[in-house]
């Protein structure tokens, strides 16, 4: 019944192009789809920002200055190089390179709850029945990172997909497998003394002593290429994770990759010295060597409380510099057509302001911002109402987010995956591309 | 009585053949189901799609009745104008539909609608006959390599009819790469030999066909030898499959096998050397039963039910935490029988610190999760799904949710949609008239020990299989269903008897399962078993435990290490708090006791695992520590060919073999940078080899 099988690549799904999967109209859908795919030339990379806790919308993006005094809050609106387009006046950096990023002011979902919208945001699915948020990985669905690590591959000597400063739960591969897991960056690289974990030996290990080691290794172990491991998988599995961890550990790419130290320190003061700025300074990095997708899990941004001086002081000024400096890096090196950026929090936040002055969970309407890979700049799609709580027009969920993400990299949207269990299941959940972007 | 069940098989078989009025819930309903409309990725899905909403699987018929009669204004059916219908239009493709075409044109389906329609929607006789079960004709087939055959559903009825519903029943295979199956029913082999269950639903009932195909060739003889039972069945399958089984695996692979298994520890060298020189055929026999005995298999079995009942200091408190991980240790310790241990800890009271198992209600407090809890530890069987709807893959109602949901409720307990009254009875039992008077759980301790009941002594044999194994006979152990058949059903049903005469003695049980050729044999595949992953017909790799394996590491090394917070513990096993921080047990897949799921510890290996076990500085800390075993031995063995032998009896519980030794000689003799060095680049090598990592 459906056409496309597990193992058929995506060129391959651009040439069968019309089989219809869900009747005669859908046909066109997938052809202009694949249209679109064949239109990418070049690799695309990911860098999804992931503002954990839920940006609020009304003080970033979507300001209401006429709403009444409990939704408006205190910021103020400001000019941006877009006329008309205005965004908050603490984000003056931002103000000034709207040419390079466009929004979606009608965001939404139907969900309020931490665990499952976050599932949602970052896989495409909002998660079924026993989904237990706790766990870690959580994945009912591979996470965006897993499909593009495994519908793209590795480049290089460099893993496919990364993540930092720590995993979300939702960042896991699911039924994809340890192979699509990601490569995680369990360290800060805003510390002094940043370093990936175990990226390489001891100092006291003199570097030809590894070499010396792994063929000491190979010689020693009785199952290494042995029929016991081929017969069992995780064995096999070890042994692939060991290739790709000498592979990292010997890798110039890699090192120098991860080698934050290695910026300029007038650049490293420009994107700011704190977790998000140096995250999306390494995710810079990370693309630059070959990684496919770089999702940085970025806390908090749950302001139930005191809200406006915790926007104000802390998180608006670090996203201020964090995200206009990694647009203009990425321009200045030419990599902004080829990097795909993605800013969004699970939700966002309650248009009322609470008894706190915070505001708390709103999945009915919130601002995506997307930039580069092939977007277009200074575009906002959709609008809300007068409070920011609904989209009165064009409103779009995280299918439709899914689907104009990975159609920009060149992934069908709707090819399909095979479960364990033998169900197929498309890449993306039935979205459809946000045309007035792309 | 009698004669009237007769009379109304009569009728109903009559309304089967002649243009009897149509029912909606047994005419219209299984259309939509088979078509996949109330599924949950579409119109089922708790928001509906596209505005329309049905109940998932049909579990609600008289909401979906509603939905499709009287919502929208009637719009979706127009009994003067059938095929306008929205229903109709929508669903053969007529008019733009998200889902596609779903009905032919004209075609049976659409016809029986549209006759449906056009008499006035009907919603039917209200005391009309239901579906009751499904069986499949045939059950079972041996089959040869893509060979075909057709399926035939017949659903029994409440009043004792049967009717082919094959055309209506949505099919399902649990193995794709063994035999696939077409929503027809059409079932075909592929090449490959094994096994699959085919699943076919209707109307809230199951059945399953099963199918096996044997590896092509003459039939192979085996030779292996038969211990106890255990090796009689899973050699009978082995048979049926033309699959021959592994040779016996060597002394030391036993000795270190039975060691990690049952106590989570290795053996030390002067342990496996006093065992490879003992000549007395019963040496492995004698080995399992001081095993069993030992303080280790106590912690470390411990650990394990520690996980399951969610011992978990965060809701609990340290001293609560610990005095509920105490009973469970002491139960373990005393080896209290099975039945037993869960009568405790399904029937504890009181509020007080000492009682160990009421703690368990502390950290699962509403009775739906106690209910479902319980119901997938000690039955194995996972209820969750009926809380909302009918299990889609099994007989689950949501009365049986919620009568296992009143053994636990104080007050009264209704049906979420009927409203109906559920009185508390046990999974699969009839509903009592009225709920049982004292403490209903004790109603449940009851039957769970029962010799009859089908749940729980095959649930703690199957686990304890596993544990052993490092697979289930049903896998996942914690999802026995209908459609998620045994790999050996007899066996399974031998080891629950056993349990059962031998008054659910858990040792006696991994005894004979240790005692079996089936546990002794070798990991290496013979062209006939390699790609046998469930029978048993070889030994297969176990990641060890995130604290097994760091406890292996600190024992071959001699350097332990320290708990925040267990200043008593010696051993990661011992630690019975899981949020002790710690990053290797982080890493390596520690559950944090969130859930009642074995699938909550991980064993997937991961890149940053490897890269902490090649270069972390807790490993290579270990390895050059001044009071560790690399130290200690190159300073007291002066001769390189000894203290390889020590070093691989450290390892890997075993001596090196001439080829082994000559080039570990060769290693150390030609390392510039000293022996003490080269020993430590060995130990490095050894530790991060599959031999040692892996339980083989």
């Amino acid at each position: 019944m459906h056409p496309f099988c597990d193992g058929r690549s995506r060129r391959d799904a651009i040439r069968l192009g019309t089989v219809s999967l869900f009747g005669a109209n859908i046909g066109l859908e997938r052809l202009l789809c694949a249209r679109e795919s064949g239109k990418s030339k070049k690799d695309v990379s990911l860098i999804f920002i992931f503002l954990h806790g839920g940006q609020s919308h009304l003080d970033t993006f979507d300001l209401k200055p006429d709403a009444p005094a409990e939704f408006r809050g205190e910021f103020a609106p400001g000019q941006t190089t877009i006329p008309g387009l205005k965004i908050c006046n603490l984000l003056p950096k931002m103000s000034q390179c709207t040419d390079k990023y466009s929004l979606i002011r009608s965001f939404r979902h139907h969900n309020s709850d931490h665990g499952p919208a976050d599932h949602f945001m970052l896989t495409g699915y909002f998660p079924a029945a026993g989904f237990n948020p706790s766990l870690n990985p959580n994945n009912q669905r591979p996470s965006v990172g897993s499909i593009v690590s495994r519908m793209l591959g590795a480049t290089g000597s460099v893993p496919a997909y990364v993540t930092l400063p720590k995993v979300h739960p939702s960042g896991g591969p699911a039924y994809l497998g340890a192979n699509h897991a990601p490569f995680v960056i369990d360290a800060d690289p805003s510390s002094p003394n940043f370093s990936v974990p175990d990226l390489v030996p001891p100092p006291t290990i003199a570097s030809n002593r590894i070499d010396d080691r792994r063929s000491l290794l190979q010689t020693i172990d009785r199952f290494h290429k042995s029929a016991e491991e081929k017969a069992n998988s995780q064995a096999g599995a070890i042994s692939t994770f060991r290739d790709k961890a000498f592979n990292l550990m010997t890798s110039r790419q890699a090192k120098k990759a991860f080698d934050i130290h290695a910026e300029p320190d007038k650049l490293r003061n420009d994107y700011g010295r704190n977790s998000l700025g140096q995250s999306c300074l390494m995710a810079r990095r990370l693309v630059e060597a070959g990684v496919r997708c770089v999702t940085i899990d970025h806390s908090n941004w749950d302001t139930h409380d005191a809200n406006f001086s915790v926007l104000k002081n802390t998180l608006l000024p670090v996203y201020d510099s964090a995200m206009s400096a990694l647009f203009r890096d990425l321009a200045d090196r030419g990599m902004l057509d080829s990097t795909l950026v993605v800013a969004t929090g699970e939700f966002g936040r309650t248009p009322r302001i609470n008894a706190n002055a915070g505001r708390d969970h709103w999945g009915p309407a919130f601002t995506v911002l997307l930039g580069g890979g092939g977007i277009k700049g200074g575009v906002v799609v959709g609008k809300t109402d007068a409070r920011a709580e609904k989209p009165i027009s064009d409103p779009h969920g995280p299918e439709n987010l899914f689907a104009t993400m990975f159609s920009l990299m060149g992934i069908d949207p709707k090819e399909e995956i095979h479960m364990p269990d033998g169900r197929p299941v498309a890449l993306v959940n039935n979205g459809k591309v946000i045309q007035e972007l792309v | 009585m009698h004669l009237g069940m007769v009379a109304t098989v009569f009728l109903w078989a009559q309304s089967l053949c002649a243009a009897q009025p149509l029912h909606f819930e047994n005419d219209i309903l299984p259309i939509l189901g088979r078509h996949g409309c109330n599924s949950s990725g579409c119109h089922g899905k708790a928001e509906g799609q596209g505005g329309f909403k049905l109940s998932v699987f049909g579990s609600d018929p008289d909401a979906d009745f509603m939905a499709i009669v009287m919502e929208m204004r009637g719009r979706r059916v127009f009994a003067s104008v059938p095929e306008e219908s929205l229903l109709l239009r929508k669903g053969s493709g007529r008019m733009a539909h998200g889902g596609g075409t779903k009905l032919a044109f004209r075609g049976e389906d659409y016809l029986v609608i549209r006759d449906w329609v056009a008499s006035g929607m009907p919603r039917g006789a209200s005391d009309a006959p239901f579906v009751t079960s499904l069986h499949i004709e045939p059950p079972s087939r041996t089959m040869g390599q893509k060979a075909s055959q057709q399926l035939v559903v017949f659903a029994r009825y409440s009043d004792g009819s049967q009717k082919d519903v094959t055309r209506h029943a949505r099919f399902q295979t649990n193995a794709e790469s063994v035999a696939t199956v077409t929503p027809g029913g059409l079932t075909t082999t592929l090449e490959a030999p094994g096994e699959a269950a085919i699943m076919a639903g209707y109307q809230g009932e199951v059945g399953l066909f099963r199918v096996l195909v044997p590896q092509p060739g003459s039939q192979k003889i085996n030779k292996q030898p038969q211990f106890n039972f255990i090796d009689k069945h899973v050699d009978t399958k082995l048979a049926n499959l033309n699959v021959l089984p592994s040779e016996i695996c060597s002394d030391t692979d036993f000795l270190r096998r039975a060691f990690l298994d049952i106590t989570g520890t290795l053996p030390t060298p002067d342990q496996t050397r006093r065992f490879l020189t003992d000549k007395s055929p019963a040496k492995r026999q004698k080995t399992i039963e001081s095993l069993i005995i030992q303080p280790e298999y106590a912690d470390m079995w411990a650990m394990r039910w520690a996980d399951l009942l969610r011992v978990d200091r965060e809701p609990l408190g340290h001293q609560n935490a610990f005095a509920y991980y105490t009973w469970i240790r002491d139960s373990i310790a005393a080896n209290k029988p099975l039945d037993q241990f869960a009568r405790e800890l399904v029937t504890a009271e009181g509020p007080s610190a000492d009682v160990g198992p009421a703690h368990f209600y502390k950290v699962v407090t509403k009775p739906g999760d106690i209910a479902s809890t319980l119901s997938q530890v000690l039955l194995g069987v996972r209820i969750t799904c009926a809380e909302c709807h009918h299990h889609p893959f099994d007989r689950w109602r949501q009365s049986d949710y919620y009568g296992m949901t009143a053994f636990f409720n104080p007050g009264t307990v209704k049906h979420p949609r009927t409203q109906a009254v559920i009185h508390a009875h046990a999974l699969g039992t009839a509903m009592p008239a009225t709920t049982p008077q004292g403490d209903k759980r004790l109603v449940l301790a009851d039957w769970m020990a029962r010799t009859d009941n089908p749940f729980f002594a095959r649930n703690m044999a199957n686990r304890i299989w596993a544990w052993m194994l490092g697979k289930g006979l049903v896998e996942p152990v914690d999802d026995v269903r209908a459609t998620n058949p045994p790999s050996n059903a007899e066996l399974l049903d031998a080891l629950a008897n056993y349990l059962i005469t031998n008054n659910f003695d858990a040792r006696k049980l991994i005894t004979l399962i240790a005692s079996s050729r089936v546990y002794q044999t070798s990991v290496t595949p013979n062209s006939s078993n390699e790609k046998d992953d469930r029978n048993f017909s070889r030994g297969y790799f176990k990641r060890p435990d995130a604290e097994v394996l760091l406890d292996m590491i600190c024992q071959t090394l001699g350097v332990p290490e320290k708990f925040q917070g267990s200043p008593t513990a010696a051993r990661a096993v011992q630690v019975w708090d899981s949020k002790v921080r710690h990053d290797f047990l982080k890493r390596f897949g520690r559950p944090s006791r969130v859930t009642a799921c074995e699938c909550e510890r991980t064993r997937e290996p991961s890149v940053s695992q490897v890269l902490n076990l090649l270069n972390s500085t807790l490993i290579q800390d270990k390895i050059t520590h001044e009071g560790g075993n690399i130290s200690l031995l190159t300073r007291r063995i002066a001769d390189d060919n000894e203290l390889i032998g020590e070093m691989y009896l450290r390892f890997y519980s075993r001596l090196p073999s001439e080829t082994e030794r000559a080039a570990a000689l060769s290693h150390l003799k030609k390392s510039a940078a000293g022996r003490r060095q080269a020993a430590e680049d060995l130990a490095w090598a050894m530790l991060n080899s599959s031999e040692f990592l892996f339980n083989h």
